[in-house]
């Protein structure tokens, strides 16, 4: 009924490589226990993306290519996806559960008829069959989802969830299989540009370079600064700093300020008290930076260094491109 | 559930939703500018919230006055400056709908979806006792010219349409509608109160301002009575808004109490803090209570001036000491002006003594008790 | 212009729980409320109305219950809502689903755009406006953060990605999903609410819509659920770094990665 294959959607922006497509291969080489490992690649000629694609070490790599995928639309990308899936149809699909990842897989998903389990965390075969770990109601429930009788098995699975680690030893054959690229009338890409960050709002923002009391310093607000705007972030305060002249209420992170979700979180000098904690505690990542080993702000933290600010600070600015 | 369910329920949803984004997160500036933020009473506008209780023949939305209690209780969980602002103007309505004229009403009301209308009794020479009433009502050919100085009026000075109680030449108490735009009307000054600062309160001086003979509200002779209802209608709100407080006082102190630690454990689970806000807790009950039941009996058709003089009664005297005990919870947060305990206690003082003083309910309540 | 917007009703935020003993969802008691991405789909939908003229129509597939959410968008001021309901629906996943909604849309008739949130707050799929779009042969633009008219049957929306944003022009009749930054929905106003309760919520069976029973419903669905619970719950796992700041940072740097 199917060919046993594992496929990997390899997503390309411009000439950059979704790191979530190598994370995907690497896991798929993992799981397969004897299933051959196939990335796809719709691409544009001068891309050539199966060159970096293949040191992740797939067993195959079919390459679709036409100038136009440089700009292609959802339709465009399955549709090109299908012709070369109906016929064969691989045993697993896998997408990056990334914008284009789950726009495109669903419209593909309806064309195959089959199933699709959107923003796994994880994946393995049990049997023949790939379980697949959704979270729901806002990661507040698992739930294991098998698709029993259609092919291919179609997940997206969240980016960052696997490391993609770089495998010499295996051999990967390059493919071409023979698709149409049919241009969809009604729609078009007009343009894509770069995204220019102006996240404005603290509890907002995707990361937070936060302030206390114990590292505040003309020259910590500088250098955090510099940070925040090589991160793309904000710089936040403590209850303590904000009748210092730079920052205010509005830059305050706690119970009687502002409470804050970013994806990276970095406490400097804070010492951790309970109306800061609530503030922070929906944080995903938190490193904390402090001179005393026992303040309580590392118990909250996922990284802790015991040490000054500044050091860090520049050691911080000096590593981040 | 019924249809009538199913509309309060989305009412008291839409009321919620409006509180936490536009409302609650301006609580503390609106206590300490003493004003509403410019916008902020056009959203109220521009969301219908004037409409509540307005017929919908009017325009309005025409809930009842359960669902306009439960709104404004929600409200005053977020802010209680805003919920009795549109306490003064329902209550206002009511006594438009119950001694308006139809001629008034339909030129009047229709209006009421976007100005404000409020009632006015006080005046400087004495409180809200109507005896003392100095404000005169002269009768001219088809008109009435009024003269006089009405102060301490919830909603002066934003309001656009006043009722106001006044003597007639032959001594009779009758309330008349006016008209901010009319000749001879003029805004005095704003109040500077310690509570429900975002509320204006303050003074309106009538220097022979000509009304029609159809903004006389019910008869000359009835004025006391629509004075009565009025406070009556008033103060079944008021015993929402309270309960309102009471939660947000609620709220405040269990949040802390689950917070803070007294070493090791949470302060909640010491029975020195279980015993406060177990209080707080049944004072926000009972006073849900009294007023739920008050606005159900006004619904019903039934004497209902008791329960709203119990619910204000009540209900400000708890909301003053639940304000209280949750500042005592949060120690010398609860002291600090950036935590919103003590402006509480302050907004929940306001109603010992608006829509009459607590010595007034409770002479109200003992009559009406020995006359049964 | 006619609009269709799909929504969904969805457990209130936050109060869904596992029975730590039956594994079971908590369901009971959970007040039903519309998905909030919807709101946004419904707000752009009365905003193009506004602009364009027409009608803005609710749908829904659900039980009866879900009437709760549909009042809902009709107390933000749409024109009407229309509800598939019936047993025979039940447990679909989102290829049943999108496959439902597509042929009332085509039941709808002439309709120019479909609107939906670009997720539902419970399932988290996603799946189902780009499912519609396939099946009804439809352009697509998902996850757009913001709609203009351009002509009588041009769009251009906004679609942002990881690293760019693009600029997508559609012809209509179209699907969009639409992000939360696209705009901030209306409040229900209280004579709206009223007036909710006079239009009309048309429900619609699986044969009304003359619907093949081996694509509705469980039979439909390819997927299946064999086990629901409760994630691990992970304290902060706290990593100490080097004393080195260089160190320090080098694998910090790492480990985020």
């Amino acid at each position: 009924m199917d060919n046993n294959e594992i496929w990997v959607y390899v997503e390309l922006s411009g000439s950059r490589i979704e790191p979530t497509s190598l994370q995907l291969i690497t896991k798929a080489k993992a799981i397969a226990d004897g299933r051959p490992v196939v990335a796809v690649i719709p691409e544009a000629t001068t891309v050539q993306a199966e060159t970096i694609v293949s040191q992740y070490g797939p067993d195959k790599i079919e390459i679709l290519v036409d100038d136009r995928f440089a700009e292609a639309t959802d339709e465009e990308v399955s549709d090109a996806l299908f012709q070369v899936m109906d016929k064969q149809r691989p045993n697993t699909l896998l997408f990056p559960a990334t914008i284009l990842g789950r726009s495109i897989a669903p419209r593909l998903q309806a064309k195959l008829q089959t199933g699709l389990t959107g923003d796994c965390l994880d994946i393995y075969f049990k049997d023949t069959l790939l379980v697949q770990v959704k979270p729901t109601y806002g990661d507040n429930i698992m739930c294991d989802i098998v698709c029993p009788d259609r092919r291919p098995q179609m997940a997206t699975v969240r980016p960052n969830t696997f490391r993609a680690v770089q495998d010499s030893s295996a051999t990967t054959k390059i493919e071409k299989p023979i698709f149409e690229f049919h241009k969809e009338e009604a729609a078009s890409i007009l343009s894509t540009k770069p995204i220019i960050n102006s996240s404005a709002n603290i509890s907002d923002a995707k990361t937070v370079i936060a302030l206390g009391r114990g590292a505040y310093s003309e020259k910590n607000v500088k250098l955090a600064n510099q940070l925040a705007a090589k991160l793309g972030g904000m710089v936040g305060v403590s209850r303590p700093l904000t009748d210092k002249p730079e920052f205010g209420h509005d830059d305050q992170i706690g119970q009687s300020g502002n409470t804050i979700a970013p994806d990276l979180l970095i406490n400097l000098g804070i010492s951790g008290a309970v109306q800061y904690a609530v503030g922070i505690k929906n944080a995903k990542k938190v490193v904390s930076v402090n001179t005393d080993k026992d303040a309580p702000i590392f118990a909250q933290s996922d990284f802790a260094y015991v040490g000054d600010a500044t050091e860090f600070l520049t050691a911080m600015l000096g590593q981040v491109r | 559930m019924t249809v009538i369910e199913d509309q309060n329920r989305m009412l008291i949803q839409m009321v919620k939703e409006f509180t936490a984004n536009e409302l609650a997160p301006l609580d503390m500036e609106i206590d300490q500018k003493g004003d509403y933020p410019a916008g902020l009473f056009q959203r109220v506008i521009d969301n219908g919230l004037l409409k509540i209780t307005l017929p919908s023949q009017y325009g309005g939305a025409g809930f009842d006055y359960t669902a306009a209690a439960d709104a404004l209780n929600k409200m005053a969980i977020g802010n209680a400056s805003m919920a009795v602002t549109l306490e003064g103007h329902f209550k206002t309505i009511e006594q438009f709908t119950k001694y308006g004229q139809p001629s008034l009403n339909d030129k009047y009301l229709p209006s009421a979806g976007h100005r404000i209308f409020a009632f006015s009794m006080t005046e400087p020479s004495g409180g809200s006792n109507p005896k003392g009433i100095s404000t005169r009502a002269v009768k001219q050919g088809d008109n009435w010219v009024i003269t006089g100085d009405k102060i301490m009026i919830t909603n002066g000075g934003l309001a656009e349409v006043y009722c106001i109680l006044s003597k007639t030449e032959d001594d009779q108490m009758a309330v008349f509608v006016v008209d901010k735009d009319m000749p001879g009307f003029q805004f005095g000054k704003r109040e500077d109160f310690i509570g429900l600062r975002g509320t204006p309160v303050g003074e309106v001086v009538l220097d022979h301002v000509v009304v029609p003979a159809d903004h006389l509200l019910g008869k000359v002779g009835q004025g006391l009575e629509i004075g009565d209802n009025a406070h009556a209608d008033a103060r079944v709100l008021m015993g929402a808004i309270l309960a309102g407080i009471i939660e947000h006082e609620l709220g405040i102190a269990i949040n802390y109490s689950k917070e803070r630690k007294a070493l090791t454990t949470p302060l909640y689970q010491l029975q020195v803090i279980q015993e406060k806000i177990a209080d707080i807790a049944i004072a926000r009950q009972n006073t849900r209570a009294l007023y739920q039941k008050g606005a159900q009996q006004k619904v019903a058709n039934q004497l209902y001036a008791e329960t709203a003089a119990m619910a204000k009664s009540y209900g400000s005297r708890a909301a003053v000491r639940s304000g209280d005990e949750a500042l005592q919870v949060l120690g010398g947060y609860g002291y600090s002006r950036e935590y919103p305990v003590e402006h509480l206690i302050r907004d929940a003082r306001a109603m010992e003594l608006a829509e009459g003083t607590i010595e007034k309910m409770n002479l109200e309540i003992t009559n009406a008790e020995i006359a049964k | 212009m006619k609009i269709v917007v799909g929504i969904k009703q969805v457990p209130q935020a936050d109060s869904v729980k596992i029975d730590p003993q039956t594994n079971n969802l908590i369901r009971s008691g959970i007040q039903g409320v519309i998905n909030p991405f919807d709101k946004n789909a419904i707000e752009a939908a009365l905003r193009l109305r506004a602009q364009a003229g027409g009608e803005v129509i609710l749908l829904s597939m659900g039980p009866d219950s879900y009437v709760t959410s549909l009042r809902d968008g009709l107390a933000m001021d749409a024109d009407q809502a229309v509800l598939v309901s019936s047993r025979a629906l039940g447990g679909a996943d989102t290829l049943a689903t999108g496959y439902t909604l597509a042929k009332a849309i085509e039941a709808i008739g002439d309709v120019d755009l479909v609107l939906l949130g670009r997720q539902s707050v419970d399932a988290d799929t996603g799946q189902v406006g780009p499912i519609v779009a396939a099946y009804l042969g439809l352009p697509q633009v998902t996850f757009a953060e913001s709609i203009s008219l351009e002509s009588a049957n041009t769009i251009i929306a906004k679609r942002q990605l990881d690293t760019v944003i693009q600029d997508i022009k559609v012809t209509t009749p179209a699907v969009i999903t639409v992000r939360s930054e696209l705009n901030r929905p209306r409040y229900e106003t209280p004579v709206n609410i009223k007036q909710s309760f006079d239009k009309a919520v048309t429900v619609w069976s699986e044969t009304d819509l003359n619907l093949d029973p081996e694509q509705i419903g469980q039979a439909g669905s390819p997927t299946k659920v064999t086990s629901v619970y409760a994630p691990e719950k992970k304290g902060r796992q706290t990593t100490t770094l080097p004393t080195d700041p260089t160190q320090a940072v080098v694998e910090l740097l790492n480990k985020l990665n």
